[in-house]
């Protein structure tokens, strides 16, 4: 036994979060009294959090995020909160120095962000509360500076040879 | 260096090096995650950065071993790169600078001059006061006489390391170099406290950067650290807690609950009384920390931890020699002479009362006789 | 220097030269003193003078017949509380490496949290012996400060290690140092109150069971 890895650990108590989230999951149909069958108590505290930064988001237009990287979830925790939040109708995927996804749950305004970097490795991982996540939009200056260069391109093409 | 350039705000020189802002909020985003911090500050800390000139760092090293800009070289998040590049003007430091000797110093003296009042102060290693500041100089000026020049023209300054914060190693016993920390020496100014023999590379970045952003000093502990990253024990947030709770210690270094991970208590560690992120953020990109590696915490962000006694001493062990341990000789030849000074007291109490009872005795005896 | 390392430092030291001290000048004290003159034949022989001392350690460690129902309840409590005293100074695994850095080996522990639940039924029967002197009329008269003052400097030892090992109430270091003063004042206390007791309790019996069996009575 020469090596850290061969260190056998046992860790006694809850299991710490587990790791990178899998890729989209079928979203299994929305039963109709959105009965998620939560067992677990970590998932429902989640699921109120949620619903009272959506109240947030609906009366003062104010976005919040959630790190499920500080929280401490089991495997177990994160397939039931996934079955719970499931699929919206948009799925996006950034790629800005590595692959960011952004999956709308089925509840409106609730994101689940991830982020990777460009290893494929997970760096971060939010809930977000918001209209559009900060990073499919466009800010102002950077729409001014795209049109300056459209311009200058379009003028340029329309020089004679 | 950039000398003169940091008046361009962080978005433009981001811009100039391509980097796009959508690559920085998920920066600021992956960052605020890894250091703990609320979820909200990675868009809110990209968005400030952005359309603010990069402000002026000063970073002075005094009676130091180098270890903390070795560590901080180190850091993942954000890395020293990306922070020097873009984040902040580091105007002067003479491990990384590129420019020596007069250069360097008429550059120093250049960036205080033009950000007088607004540059932020790093420091580490302590400062030598013993003769007249000679143990530590540079370019013919004792390192006292530097830090309270630059000190003038900060905004805050932050130590970066237990050396700066604490006095650290120099000024162990007997500090036979006068040392002592920064906050001995400067006092009118906002100062934040780093510590860690060395201190943990994310938590170096991540000060200067909630301060850069935020331009305001975090909370801070009793001993000006900030909360944030020093808020908690090693043992709070250690994993083998549950072995602890279970009364599960291992004995020596190699034994079976060694390698069974079981906690480290008895073999010293000081775990329960150090406050750092070890045990959350991890060293080397989260890999691991010196319990996880097998050896108890030393409690090197603490003050004074060099003169706390032996690292392999438990902590509710008695304490009280030179090296802040006792060995059981000591501790028979204390309760020997205490015993020895005991018996001496108790013959003495014993005689008087035995006198006392004679002289009763007697006048029993001699009532009896009169009567 | 911080309280913690006050606390295991100088203010142990002094704390033990005080028990070690005070200990040692009560026991020779007391030894020495001379026994009142029985001018009496003794009624029987040296060996029954000799094991007439041994058997009354033993006989008086629970109540004859006639008295249990009266006090046999504050005899078991008393000695349920030593027990929890006994296995949670001397079983818990941070005291027996404070005692093994004093006198240089060690023994094996119990789970930590088995200790918990056995200081916290200590400290309960803790209030339940207090509540006990304080209500009964004939122990209310009996009792001095000594009885009230050994009592709360326990009482506080046991209060400030649970607090410490639970975490609560402050900062760990500073609970730690708390607990470990409140064990030095004890220390300083133990030879001038009726703590003396753990030292007296078997000498005391030995001797009047001596005495008794010289006079031919029963012990």
């Amino acid at each position: 036994m020469s090596r850290l890895t061969d260190i056998p650990i046992r860790i006694e108590g809850p299991a710490i979060a587990g790791g990178p989230p899998g890729g989209p999951r079928s979203d299994p149909a929305p039963s109709p009294g959105l009965d998620f069958g939560v067992s677990s108590s970590g998932v429902s505290a989640i699921l109120t959090e949620l619903a009272r930064l959506l109240d947030q988001l609906a009366e003062k237009d104010m976005p919040a995020a959630i790190d499920l990287r500080s929280l401490p979830l089991s495997s177990q925790d994160r397939i039931e909160l996934e079955r719970a939040l499931g699929n919206g109708e948009v799925e996006a995927s950034v790629n800005a120095d590595g692959i960011s996804t952004l999956r709308e749950t089925r509840f409106c305004g609730v994101w689940w962000v991830a982020h990777r970097d460009a290893q494929g490795d997970l760096i971060a991982e939010l809930l977000e509360v918001t209209r559009v996540p900060e990073l499919l939009a466009c800010s102002a200056d950077e729409i001014a500076a795209a049109a300056h260069t459209l311009r200058e391109r379009l003028s340029v093409a329309a020089r004679p040879c | 260096m950039s000398q003169g350039k940091s008046e361009l705000t962080v978005g433009e020189m981001l811009l100039q090096h391509g980097i796009s802002r959508r690559r920085f909020i998920k920066f600021c985003t992956a960052t605020a995650s890894a250091l703990a911090l609320p979820p909200w500050m990675g868009p809110a800390m990209a968005e400030q950065l952005r359309n603010s000139p990069r402000p002026s760092v000063i970073y002075l090293s005094f009676q130091e071993c180098t270890g903390c800009v070795e560590s901080l070289t180190r850091s993942f998040a954000p890395t020293i790169e990306n922070l020097i590049f873009n984040f902040i003007s580091l105007d002067y430091d003479d491990t990384l600078m590129a420019a020596a000797g007069e250069a360097a110093e008429t550059a120093r003296a250049k960036a205080m001059k033009d950000h007088f009042g607004k540059y932020v102060l790093l420091v580490d290693g302590s400062v030598p006061t013993g003769a007249g500041g000679a143990y530590c100089t540079s370019g013919g000026r004792s390192a006292e006489d530097t830090l309270r020049e630059a000190a003038k023209g900060a905004a805050a300054i932050v130590c970066v390391g237990t050396c700066s914060s604490f006095g650290g190693i120099p000024f162990a016993d007997p500090n036979p170099t006068g040392a002592w920390p920064v906050s001995a020496i400067v006092g009118d100014k906002p100062i934040i406290n780093v510590s860690g023999c060395p201190p943990m590379p994310e938590v170096i970045t991540g000060t200067l950067l909630q301060f850069v952003t935020t331009g305001q000093v975090p909370d801070l502990d009793e001993h000006r650290r900030p909360k944030v990253f020093f808020g908690n024990t090693i043992h709070d947030r250690c994993y083998r807690r549950p072995f602890y709770d279970q009364g599960k210690f291992a004995k020596t270094f190699d034994d079976e609950g060694a390698r069974n991970g079981w906690c480290l208590y008895e073999l010293g560690c000081k775990g329960p009384t150090t406050y750092n992120s070890c045990a959350t953020i991890k060293w080397n990109g989260g890999t691991s920390f010196p319990i996880e590696s097998g050896h108890g915490c030393i409690g090197c962000s603490e003050p004074g931890f060099w003169d706390k006694g032996s690292f392999y001493s438990p902590l509710s062990s008695a304490a009280w020699g030179k090296a802040g341990e006792v060995a059981p000789r000591q501790v028979l030849e204390l309760t020997a002479g205490a015993a020895a000074v005991g018996v001496a007291l108790g013959v003495a109490s014993a005689g008087v009362s035995r006198l006392r009872q004679r002289h009763r005795e007697q006048r029993t005896d001699n009532e009896t006789k009169g009567s | 220097m911080d309280l913690l390392g006050f606390a295991r430092g100088p203010a142990l030291k002094v704390a033990l030269a005080i028990f070690c001290l005070g200990v040692v000048w009560r026991i020779v004290g007391f030894a020495l003193l001379r026994l009142r003159r029985d001018h009496n034949a003794p009624r029987r022989g040296v060996l029954a003078f000799l094991t007439g001392g041994l058997v009354t350690v033993g006989s008086r460690s629970w109540p004859h017949p006639e008295f249990i129902a009266r006090t046999g309840a504050g005899e078991a409590l008393g000695y349920s509380y030593h027990i929890g005293l006994f296995i949670v100074v001397l079983l818990f695994t941070p005291h027996i490496i404070f005692l093994g850095s004093l006198f240089g080996f060690t023994w094996p522990g119990l789970p930590s949290s088995l200790i918990t639940v056995v200081s916290v039924l200590t400290l309960t029967l803790f209030l339940a012996v207090l509540f006990r002197r304080v209500t009964n009329p004939v122990m209310r008269m009996l009792s001095n400060f000594d009885d009230y003052f050994s009592w709360l400097i326990t009482a506080l030892v046991l209060l400030t290690g649970l607090a410490a090992t639970a975490h609560i109430g402050g900062p760990y270091e500073k609970l730690l140092a708390v607990h470990i003063l409140s064990v030095d004042a004890l220390l300083i206390w133990f030879p001038f109150g009726k703590l003396m007791h753990a030292f007296y309790i078997f000498p005391s019996r030995a001797i009047n069971g001596a005495l008794l069996a010289r006079k031919g009575a029963v012990s």
